[in-house]
């Protein structure tokens, strides 16, 4: 008989009815033990691919990122360290400093609009679950497209030519003279990104703050309804409140996605007109793999990286402490 | 909703969502008429034919073919290995005890946050130097490695409550702990790991940036689309139907497994559902 049966297999909350003398301590301290070393090579046999696979292409990365960026590498030279140098020509490099610009316009207006319009619509929607089935569907289909379809479908939109479904809606309402090369003009190229993006986006929030809705108890709604609240009260005083934990959830997931978002304005625009419409995270694509200077796009992926770790550290605290 | 729902609601919805689906229509309508009849738009009703001509004529123009293939494999084996390695890992680190557990888990299940383009930089000049650059191992590795992070928090969440009598009964028997995982834990456990599958399976498909790195000549659906509608290029009709074919397999799957999406987007995010 092995001492894994009478040691108990949470390893913990150890409760017995008569009361615990030393030596039981003992034995089953030491009877825990033996169990963990008795597990321990079953355990590093089934995780042993996850751990070589995730050393692979997570560990090892992110260490040599952060060691790649204190070295200057312009193609084929022998790199050449330069500590701090790449950071400190980052932050003087107007390029750079416009794409920190870009990336808070992206990533606030992008998040706003997709998590506002979703949520908007799903509230709407709580008040009509069944009717509203379609309409609902339809929208959460633009979210399961691939995001470099997503970025065709909106150059058919702004197209400057004939078939280009904006410029012919805005002279067919006779607003013919604010036709415009959306994507070709500086000024206009990061709204058009930010709608076409969070058009696409919208869905998922949609989707994640109904179903928060849809937990309300329906014994409370009719309770409120008996009470002589009105489609109004229920929303404000019942489902509103209730919808939040939904919310936060789509506001961080939507927030993640657009920091490190990169398809759609690779397929939209390619970062133009002249460099207006890239974000840091399509920075470094731009630094790393078209001029092949590693080391400085390794040192704005760090800064990329240290946005995420802060708008994670809530997520990131969660996590940890419920990983038992 | 209790007695009178607004009637005004489904219409404003059903409103609001033709700014969803006009443009989803745009793509389609686009791919069954002549080029030379959407010139002025794809809406334009004065000459009205449909024809097949993009839909057989696209094969020979555009790579698509090898990049369905190409898509097939990559999400496929993909799929395949997170769904094989996950269960395992997720049920060693929620029911055996081993040095270092915690710590383990902690970083792994805190990988999500984590950009890809933090990890494409060494990749490259790593592959590049074990000439894993356009094998398609240089693609599957990230994919699977990336996948761990968000999966295996899914499986172990769904592991917490799993009846530990099952296991200890299993122990009792004379199982040992791969035997009790083979046949207690993994036969049980089969529903978050065809939910991680799903995930897998979309993400797989629709990655652009990691394929658009490491492959050149072997490419996916997404990267040669990329291409396509990158360059200058006047054959909206082909291009739609590119469009297409390069997002109906994944749009199918997201729209038949929808719950189990929504599901596993929060998981991902770090909250349990």
């Amino acid at each position: 008989m092995t001492d894994a049966t009478q040691a108990p297999v949470s390893g913990s909350g150890v409760t017995t009815s008569s009361p615990v003398t030393d030596s039981d301590r003992r034995r089953l301290a030491a009877a825990r033990r033996r169990r963990w070393m008795a597990d321990m090579p079953a355990a590093y046999l089934l995780l042993a691919p996850v751990l070589v696979l995730f050393a692979f292409s997570v560990v090892y990365p992110l260490i040599q990122t952060i060691w790649l960026s204190f070295w200057d590498i312009k193609g084929l030279y022998p790199p050449k360290f330069a500590g701090f140098g790449n950071f400190v020509t980052l932050f003087n490099d107007a390029t750079f400093l416009r794409a920190i610009v870009t990336t808070l316009l992206w990533t606030v207006c992008t998040t706003v609009l997709s998590v506002g319009a979703g949520w908007g619509l799903a509230l709407l929607c709580s008040l009509a679950p069944k009717a509203t089935l379609i309409p609902r569907v339809l929208i959460f289909t633009a979210f399961g497209v691939s995001e470099a379809v997503t970025g065709y479908i909106w150059l058919g939109i702004y197209r400057p030519d004939a078939g280009g479904v904006l410029n012919a809606l805005l002279s067919a309402i006779g607003l013919g003279q604010f036709a415009h090369p959306w994507l070709g003009d500086a000024n206009t190229a990061i709204w058009c990104l930010i709608i076409a993006y969070s058009w696409a986006q919208t869905g998922l929030p949609l989707i994640l703050i109904f179903a928060a809705t849809q937990a309300v108890s329906r014994n409370v709604i009719e309770a409120a309804h008996i009470d002589g609240a009105g489609p109004g009260a229920i929303m404000r005083y019942i489902i509103a409140p209730l919808s939040l934990p939904g919310v936060r959830v789509a506001l961080f997931i939507n927030l993640l996605g657009s920091l490190r978002a990169f398809d759609t304005i690779y397929v939209l625009t390619g970062g133009g007109p002249v460099r207006t419409t890239e974000t840091i995270g399509f920075f470094m694509f731009r630094e790393s793999f078209t001029q092949f200077k590693l080391g400085y796009g390794a040192a704005a992926t760090l800064v990329l990286l240290a946005a995420v770790l802060i708008i994670s550290i809530p997520a990131i605290i969660q996590r940890t402490k419920e990983a038992k | 909703m209790i007695g009178k729902a607004p009637r005004w609601i489904p219409i404003v919805v059903g409103l609001i969502s033709i700014l969803w689906i006009v443009p989803l229509l745009g793509i389609v309508i686009t791919s069954i008429r002549p080029a030379a009849d959407t010139v002025l738009g794809w809406w334009q009703l004065d000459h009205i034919e449909l024809t097949l001509h993009a839909w057989t004529t696209v094969w020979s123009k555009y790579p698509l073919a090898s990049g369905f293939v190409v898509s097939a494999e990559l999400a496929g084996i993909a799929t395949i290995g997170s769904m094989i390695l996950t269960p395992a890992a997720a049920y060693a680190f929620q029911f055996l005890r081993f040095p270092f557990r915690r710590t383990l888990l902690i970083i792994i299940i805190n990988a999500f946050v984590l950009p890809q383009q933090v990890v494409v930089i060494p990749l490259f000049t790593l592959w590049r130097q074990m000439g894993l650059i356009d094998n398609l191992a240089s693609v599957l590795i990230p994919y699977v490695g990336l996948s761990f992070a968000w999966s295996i928090f899914l499986v172990k969440n769904f592991l917490e409550d799993f009846p530990n009598e099952l296991i200890e009964a299993a122990r009792v028997d004379g199982c040992g702990p791969i035997s009790t995982f083979f046949r207690i834990v993994l036969p049980n456990t089969l529903a978050p790991v065809f939910a991680v599958g799903i995930l897998q399976f979309l993400f797989c498909w629709n990655s652009l940036l990691i394929p658009l790195l490491f492959l050149r000549s072997h490419i996916p659906l997404p990267v040669v689309f990329a291409q396509i509608s990158g360059m200058y290029d006047p054959n909206w009709d082909l291009r739609a139907v590119a469009a297409i074919v390069t997002t109906v397999v994944p749009l199918l799957v997201f729209l038949v497994f929808q719950r189990q999406f929504a599901g596993g987007a929060m998981a991902r995010s770090g909250t349990k559902d």
